[in-house]
């Protein structure tokens, strides 16, 4: 894992010291809420429905034993004693005061841990796939990368007032895991034909108002040219984005109006006559950084384990074995999900309690790392085969043990109208009320997989446009109705979901959902999930199921 | 003369503004002059044959591209911010310095406020017009507030990757 | 019927413009406004205040079984609290002035939040 050293120290002690002035200013009046507003975005600080809401950066997911135990002291000391992880692999704290913040962000920073840019016209949290460094389908660590991003995009004096926010994401494998597609810059690492190491860079991407798939301006770009390259991408959208609509000033809708052919040759334009040595990073900092995530710790070990194997003769524990833990690349490990998704519970929503004990589990049993994924839930990443069974214990003892990865229960949503100033209705009950349907772990498994996605309004944080079952939820004449959409997905085969009719009440959804499950099950075909069967069938079936009684 | 504030690359400084700030429909006085950029593509030969300092602003939407090979004989480049999240400017900055080797004065105009200094400095910004009364201490403060930088610029500041090359 | 909103600036709570002048927490003991140039008049002195409460804005009230509510869902839920969160927020006091609240229906958008969202 990547450790700050004195530098990166350096410059979170001077970001809190100038936030700290910058807060005293505002609350003292000599600066106006307008001019204080883009300040405070930029270090994270929202001002939501019941008190500020402070989201932390968890650059590409990445977490140890430190840093969750600091978070599990500022939640208990500064907010409700739990914090809520987002699709951004960030962590939400919904009831923080702005008098706070500036020591808040005093105890990140001696975790090297921070709220920087996760708000505001910048460029936010680099994502990646979270099972970097553990998973064998991947050709390099996008954590390497992601990591000379997240420096060189920190307080970049010409990207701090973009047209809009700002997102990239990374991913290694044949498998996208960290939703590539719906980014604005979409970062895909692969080896060309000689062998040489390079990205596939698309553009574009993005959900909110009106969803786009990112579109491929660059088939190879060599790695040792990424900060460079992504300077004249950023340079292209800083000065031609459109500033005059909040609704159309992302990448994506400049993409769109140039078309992605004439918005490619804007962007080799710029990086041609621009000096790409003085922006890429010399090989001696890639080596570090690289060095920084080189696998250590890990045991030799046989591939199999005979006290695992032998601990599935308990069903349960088999059933969290095929829903929950996923194959190493070094024998003898496995990468552990840790669900936040028992049924009844607020996706995503961890307490301090919980926290500390992730944090007990990645330093015994996980080389000390824990990760954020992309769908609000936790990873142990590197977890010994013989230690699978008492991890697992450990995470029942603490609630974190669903065994629901990808099922139906295995909800997105985000904090909808009861946390966020911007929704138009709530997204928590509709997640809590379909996944007590599905309670029955015999039963979710047999669904199989099936992504639902819950929004609270169009600007998409609970990702409806890429669920197999989307959900958004809309205000008819003061009352919350949901759209249901289906046919999504964020991953290789990304495709935004198709709306399935008149949106409906809040008290008809679940049953809704239910209904096209029992459709799903009464269709399929051999091994088929739910989005297979679909893409079959179209929307008929499930339109029909839904609406048979109109209500 | 409108309040001025020089960046000397230590520190800000007041300072006396010998230029006018003209508009389009307004006869030039005399003297330096900043003028428009569709103002100068019309009369810039004229003017700099006076003998006078010109300068020409440029708005947010307009192209510095534009003006490159003029800049030899500009004095003055006053970038606008018509709000100051109107971030073009930094990039017109950057480009002016980084792709031009521009010498001459960088002003930042319009919506110019302290707590965006740093950025502007960064980019190659050497002259403002604050907007919201700041003293030059107060953007002298402001420019100095992190110890280190991890990306390159206009400022010729070195990253915190060469820092360490050389620990 | 309208009441003055906002959220306190230091701590973001949700407030409201109350009976004796100043800001409340709870809805209950908010100043209602039958008079419109009066609610406006408000308004405007509230956004001139730049350290006590962050964009104060008007919402609708009508009449509910054992006193006021807002109109709108959403600023019932500011005055409650988060509804999957039964111990948090202001509910948690109890009484009769929340039950009312938990208890309203309304059937319009707050016109407050619809301008609050324009002026962005």
């Amino acid at each position: 894992m990547y450790r700050y050293d004195a530098i990166d120290a350096e410059m979170l002690a001077d970001r809190t010291q100038e936030f700290r002035e910058q807060c005293a200013r505002r609350l003292a009046g000599e600066i106006t809420e307008d001019q204080f507003k883009p300040i405070r975005l930029m270090n994270g600080l929202y001002l939501q429905l019941h008190a500020y809401m402070l989201r932390i950066a968890i650059p590409y997911g990445a977490l140890n034993a430190e840093k969750l135990r600091k978070l599990a002291f500022i939640v208990r000391t500064y907010d409700k004693g739990y914090g809520h992880f987002t699709t951004r692999t960030n962590l939400q704290l919904h009831w923080i005061k702005l008098r706070d913040a500036p020591d808040i962000l005093e105890h990140l920073a001696q975790v090297g841990m921070h709220a920087i840019q996760t708000s505001g016209n910048d460029i936010r949290n680099v994502t990646a796939d979270p099972h970097a460094g553990a998973t064998a389908d991947e050709v390099d660590d996008p954590r390497i990368w992601a990591e000379a991003i997240r420096q060189w995009s920190t307080f970049h004096p010409e990207f701090s007032f973009l047209p809009r926010k700002f997102k990239i994401a990374l991913t290694a494998s044949p498998a996208d895991r960290a939703a590539t597609k719906v980014y604005d810059i979409g970062l895909r690492l692969h080896r060309s034909d000689d062998g040489e190491l390079g990205f596939e860079v698309l553009v574009g991407g993005g959900l909110g108002r009106t969803p786009y798939l990112g579109a491929t301006i660059r088939k190879h770009l060599p790695v040792k040219s990424l900060l460079s390259y992504l300077q004249a991408i950023l340079r292209v959208y800083n000065r031609h984005g459109r500033r005059d609509n909040i609704w159309k000033a992302r990448i994506k809708v400049l993409v769109a109006s140039l078309g992605a052919e004439a918005f490619a040759r804007e962007v080799e334009a710029e990086w041609e006559a621009s000096d790409a040595a003085h922006v890429d990073l010399p090989d001696t900092e890639l080596a570090r950084i690289r060095a920084a995530f080189a696998p250590r710790g890990f045991a030799r070990l046989a591939a199999r384990s005979a006290a695992f194997e032998a601990a599935k003769a308990d069903p349960a524990f088999a059933r969290f074995v095929r829903r929950n833990v996923k194959a190493h690349k070094i024998p003898g490990y496995a990468i552990v999900d840790v669900s936040l998704k028992e049924p009844g519970e607020t996706p995503g929503d961890c307490t301090a309690d919980q926290m500390e004990a992730v944090a007990d589990l990645a330093e015994r049993y996980s080389l000390d790392e824990a990760r954020v994924s992309y769908d609000q839930n936790l990873i142990l990443p590197h977890v010994k085969l013989d230690d699978v069974p008492a991890v697992w214990k450990a995470l029942g003892a603490a609630g974190l043990a669903t065994p629901n990865r990808g099922l139906v229960t295995d909800i997105i949503a985000c904090p909808g109208l009861d946390y966020c100033a911007l929704a138009n209705a709530r997204a928590i009950p509709i997640a809590q009320a379909i996944a007590r349907r599905f309670a029955d772990p015999a039963r979710a498994e047999a669904v199989g997989e099936l992504g639902v996605r819950i929004s609270g309004c169009i600007n998409a944080c609970g990702h409806h446009h890429v669920g197999a079952i989307g959900i958004l939820g809309v205000d008819k004449k003061g009352e919350e109705f949901y759209q249901v959409s289906l046919g999504g997905s964020p991953e290789a085969d990304a495709a935004l979901g198709q709306i399935l009719g008149p949106a409906l009440p809040a008290d008809k959804v679940a049953g809704a959902v239910e209904e096209m499950v029992e459709v799903y099950l009464r269709e399929r075909q051999g091994q088929e999930r739910f989005i297979d069967t679909f893409r079959r069938t179209g929307l008929a079936p499930f339109k029909e199921a839904v609406y048979a009684d109109a209500h | 003369m409108p309040t001025l504030i020089r960046w000397t690359g230590q520190r800000a400084e007041a300072a006396e503004d010998p230029f006018t700030n003209v508009a389009d429909e307004t006869p030039t006085p005399r003297g330096d002059v900043i003028v428009s950029l569709q103002r100068f593509q019309a009369e810039g030969r004229r003017l700099l044959a006076e003998g006078r300092k010109v300068g020409v602003r440029i708005e947010s939407n307009e192209a510095v591209e534009d003006i490159a090979d003029d800049l030899p004989q500009l004095a003055v480049v006053a970038l606008v911010f018509p709000k100051f999240r109107h971030g073009q400017a930094y990039s017109s900055a950057r480009i002016l310095r980084e792709r031009y080797g521009y010498q001459g004065e960088v002003r930042a105009v319009g919506d110019v406020l302290r707590e965006q200094a740093r950025f502007m400095i960064r980019c190659g910004v050497d002259a403002f017009e604050p907007a919201d009364g700041a003293a030059p201490q107060d953007l002298t403060h402001v420019a100095f507030r992190f110890r280190h930088v991890y990306q390159r610029a206009a400022d010729g500041r070195e990253p915190a990757f060469v820092e360490r090359q050389a620990s | 019927m309208k009441a003055l909103t906002g959220n306190r600036l230091d701590d973001g709570e949700a407030v409201f413009l109350g009976r004796e002048g100043g800001w409340v927490e709870r809805f209950a003991e908010a100043r209602l406004f039958e008079d419109e140039a009066a609610a406006m008049a408000a308004e405007a002195h509230a956004k001139t205040e730049l350290t006590r409460v962050v964009d104060p804005y008007l919402i609708e009230v009508i009449a509910a079984d054992a006193g006021h509510a807002p109109l709108s869902f959403r600023e019932r839920v500011r005055a409650l609290g988060p509804t999957n969160k039964p111990e948090h927020g202001k509910k948690t006091e109890g009484g009769e002035a929340i039950e009312a609240l938990l208890h309203a229906h309304g059937a319009a958008r707050s016109k407050g939040r619809i301008d609050l969202i324009r002026r962005k």
